[in-house]
């Protein structure tokens, strides 16, 4: 085999190590574009038998932005087996419980809460996937300064008070 | 009255008992226990795997056809485009490859592939169409 064509084949089914910033991004959205990678469905040399996926890093998964109010709606409900043994956890306890949640076995997902990602994992990286939504700047992100010089609709009444 | 004509045939039950049953023994030759043993349960086996057959050869195109898909969408995917541009942008230029060959090309010969890409992206534009994003 040449050796072009032997770097080819290594390129080809090596594993990529992708790297996804989840901050103020739909955690449902983002499954369907991780699912793409984690199956290898990105790949022409996918098949179903085929163990082709690749390695996705998620930080800032404790950023996560559910839409509507799914953080109070959306439950999870866990049985231990035992009789009254069901309990049923609000999506916003769990997440402050465990924010790295996984469920069943996704063994090439590695979810961080923050930033902080270990150096070995962080090294194999060799592709950012784009976020699905853009981030949305906070009031508490803008300078005073900017604050102050955003152009104005009205001038508010001197009695009105502002909470 | 003795007829010597076809008619004798709807009546005839075929070969020897032993023979026709052999015959289904043989389809059942890879079942086990009494699945094989048994002719009366062997029969309704044998005739049930016939049917998963038949509806098996159709199932497998329809598998096969989605493989296809998806392995095209990768490769399109690579090349900024989505398959069902792809399909249009070739289908006007009169390039009727089947999804096979095109899945084929997506995974073996990528700079074909991407050939192909290129033209079906050439002529959506020259045709004024937008491409889906």
């Amino acid at each position: 085999m040449a050796a072009l064509k032997r770097v080819q084949q290594w390129a080809t089914f090596a594993r990529i190590w992708h790297v996804f910033d989840a901050s103020w991004q739909n955690p449902f959205e983002s499954a369907e574009l991780l699912k793409k990678y984690l199956m290898g469905l990105h790949k022409p040399i996918y098949h179903p038998m085929n163990d082709c996926g690749d390695h996705v890093i998620v930080i800032n998964s404790l950023d996560i932005a559910l839409p509507g109010d799914e953080w109070k709606k959306r439950v999870y409900f866990h049985h231990t087996g035992y009789p009254g043994g069901a309990t049923w956890t609000l999506a916003w306890d769990l997440h402050k419980k465990d924010p790295t949640l996984r469920r069943y076995t996704m063994e090439r997902l590695h979810i961080f809460p923050d930033l902080n990602v270990p150096q070995s994992l962080m090294k194999n990286v060799s592709n950012q996937i784009r976020q699905i939504r853009p981030v949305p700047k906070r009031l508490d992100a803008y300078s005073e300064k900017e604050v102050k010089e955003f152009p104005k609709i009205i001038d508010l009444p001197k009695d009105y008070i502002l909470r | 009255m003795v007829f010597t004509t076809a008619i004798n045939c709807i009546r005839a039950r075929g070969p020897d008992e032993f023979w026709r049953k052999r015959q289904i023994f043989r389809l059942a030759a890879h079942y086990l226990g009494r699945r094989r043993n048994c002719y009366s349960v062997t029969i309704k086996i044998v005739h049930r795997a016939l049917v998963y057959a038949t509806k098996g050869r159709h199932l497998r195109k329809e598998d096969m056809k989605s493989l296809h898909e998806t392995r095209i969408t990768a490769g399109c995917e690579q090349h900024n485009i989505t398959f069902k541009d792809f399909k249009e942008g070739l289908a006007r230029c009169d390039i009727l490859l089947n999804r096979r060959s095109l899945a084929d090309l997506a995974a073996w010969e990528p700079y074909s592939f991407k050939a192909l890409t290129d033209i079906a992206k050439q002529r959506l534009d020259d045709d004024g169409l937008s491409r889906s994003k």
